[in-house]
């Protein structure tokens, strides 16, 4: 049997964490492995980093919001899965943005949590519905160009419809939905601010066949990119 | 607004009209009044041209008061100024004047006058009142230092009656005219807003009609049905029959809330319903939507009752923006395939069966 995948929570209810515990117990496999809990970020940073593979991490600790923290950690060598209550698609995206590998609001923790936690240790896209919301949402100028198709197989996961659903209804297969739901977050990777998380996403996605290196356009300014090509340049496009 | 602005410029378009013709009463009589009596006596005057230059003086203290008064109300300075320049022209050509013939010859006076009405005419009635009574010390100073000739003191009294009397009562009467067309303006401004009031209470009126007619065709016939026993709430197609005209209800009032995000608060009030029997309804948003007429909201929110009905435990409802549109999906475990709305008002449908789930979409597209 494969070694657990270990993970950290740093939340400051400790009723959440509770719950999060139960989950991550009830798994079948038990494939995931809670190796330390604390209500704030300085009792992780006392001891030798990393103590864990991933870190759980709630967006709003004793009232205030740690988004800007998550660099810090993912330097530090952790993958960061935020669970959050805030779920404004401004916030997932910084998230996302700063290094964190995924992200679940609240409700979607138990249906997801453990499998979030398994992607971004092995570093592998997660999307889950209120992530492909912000991804859809998204009109910042500096977003990466998704496909028609990639768009489609967003809003119909946003929807709430199953993988399996989603891809009766594109006239596809469930893998080829899976590939272009990850191929559209590992574009999310490539832009931005840098990380060694978001690196290692893409670097994992190249070699898991989700995306070709010619698909990863360096960042450019959305000014510049609409002046070079300017058929792409249309918003919500 | 849109009531104040025609009465406010109902009222100034009178005021103006009582303007122009105080212009060309002042300018009427230093024409034919004052320039008559100057031409009748030039043989008269010691110096014609001199009388002439002071008629001029003061028919350019007229030009410059009437585009004072015509361009709005002149400041205290500029009226004052005109008022004096006036005084004092007349003041030099009733000095100049032979004298024991002044209410022949001295043209002067009246024109004088006027032109303080004129430039005078909207200040305070006081300022009027002392610029008269300046120009009647003048005439008299004129009047001592000649000598008081009795006749002309005489003719002094009378003219200082007839043409100080007259003036005032052309300066009262416009402001009395003013005063009239400020209230009919204010007349016609609480008209026009008790019209617009009418008109909202009936557009009102006639959205509470729609909706009344909107249940006689839907909720009615089965209330008077379950009344008659003809109906039995045992039967689960009752029951669900209950369930869509609750909703519509619900609906119906949230239709009449006047809320930012029109669709979204009717969905809620449509899922309200399913809900209460123990539904999970969860709705979300993503993008900026676009605003939906009102008739497509009907037909959408059509379509998520007729879901949330038939939905057994759970339903989620979405709204996103797309290109041109909006996306508003339902999906829920109605157990089999749901009648939907006919496609209207620019809404159209799609919907998937998977297993005991069903997915449907209505798109409004804006074009």
């Amino acid at each position: 049997m494969e070694q657990p995948v270990t993970v950290a929570i740093i939340e400051d209810h400790p009723v959440v964490t509770e719950g999060v515990a139960s989950w991550i117990r009830s798994d079948p496999g038990q494939r995931v492995l809670l190796v330390q809990s604390a209500r704030d970020l300085t009792a992780l940073r006392a001891g030798p980093q990393p103590s864990a593979d991933v870190v759980i991490l709630d967006l709003e600790l004793s009232g205030e919001m740690v988004t800007a923290q998550i660099p810090e950690l993912v330097a530090a060598g952790y993958r960061v899965v935020a669970f959050s209550g805030h779920n404004d698609p401004a916030v997932v995206m910084e998230t996302l943005d700063n290094g964190a590998h995924a992200y679940l609001s609240k409700d979607e923790g138990r249906d997801h949590l453990v499998e979030a936690v398994l992607a971004a240790a092995a570093d592998r896209p997660y999307v889950t519905r209120s992530q492909a919301r912000a991804m859809l949402a998204d009109q910042r100028p500096a977003r990466p160009a998704l496909s028609q198709q990639e768009r489609q197989a967003l809003l119909l996961w946003f929807q709430g419809m199953s993988k399996a659903s989603v891809a009766r209804r594109m006239a596809i297969s469930e893998n080829t939905v899976r590939q272009y739901i990850s191929r559209a977050r590992a574009k999310y990777a490539a832009t931005g601010r840098t990380a060694p998380s978001k690196d290692a996403l893409l670097a994992r996605a190249i070699e898991d066949g989700v995306i070709k290196p010619g698909e990863i356009s360096p960042y450019t300014s959305f000014a510049r990119s609409a002046a070079e090509n300017p058929s792409l340049g249309a918003p919500g496009q | 607004m849109s009531a104040m602005q025609p009465t406010a410029t109902m009222s100034g378009r009178y005021q103006r009209a009582f303007t122009v013709a105080v212009v060309f009463l002042v300018a009427g009589w230093h024409l034919a009044g004052g320039g008559g009596q100057l031409l009748d006596n030039r043989a008269a005057y010691g110096s014609f041209a001199f009388q002439g230059a002071m008629w001029l003086v003061m028919a350019l203290a007229i030009a410059a008061g009437s585009v004072l008064v015509l361009r709005g109300a002149p400041s205290w300075r500029a009226a004052w100024t005109v008022a004096l320049i006036a005084l004092a022209a007349s003041t030099a050509a009733a000095a100049a004047s032979p004298a024991g013939q002044m209410l022949a010859v001295n043209w002067s006076w009246g024109s004088a006058g006027w032109i303080g009405v004129l430039v005078l005419l909207r200040r305070r009635f006081s300022e009027l009142a002392w610029f008269l009574a300046a120009e009647a010390l003048a005439i008299l100073c004129v009047q001592a230092w000649d000598g008081l000739d009795r006749t002309d003191l005489a003719g002094f009294l009378a003219l200082l009656a007839w043409s100080t009397g007259a003036q005032v009562a052309v300066a009262a009467g416009v402001r009395a005219l003013d005063n009239a067309a400020g209230r009919a303006a204010a007349a016609a401004r609480s008209e026009n807003a008790a019209r617009e009031r009418a008109a909202t209470a009936e557009i009102i009126q006639a959205a509470r009609h729609a909706r009344w007619l909107a249940l006689q065709e839907s909720a009615v016939p089965l209330i008077a049905e379950l009344a008659a026993e003809t109906a039995d709430p045992g039967d689960a197609q009752v029951r669900n029959r209950c369930a869509v005209q609750a909703a519509r209800l619900r609906r119906l009032l949230a239709e009449g809330d006047e809320v930012p995000g029109s669709l979204v608060h009717e969905l809620h009030a449509s899922a309200d319903v399913a809900e209460r029997r123990g539904v999970a309804v969860e709705i979300e948003t993503a993008g900026l939507l676009p605003q939906v007429p009102s008739l497509a909201r009907r037909v959408i929110t059509d379509a998520a009752i007729a879901i949330l009905t038939g939905a057994r435990s759970q339903a989620r409802i979405t709204l996103a923006a797309v290109a041109n549109g909006i996306a508003v999906s339902f999906v829920a475990d109605t157990g089999a395939g749901v009648r939907l709305p006919a496609a209207a008002a620019g809404v159209a449908f799609e919907q998937q069966q998977d297993g005991g789930m069903i997915w449907a979409e209505a798109r409004w597209n804006n074009r």
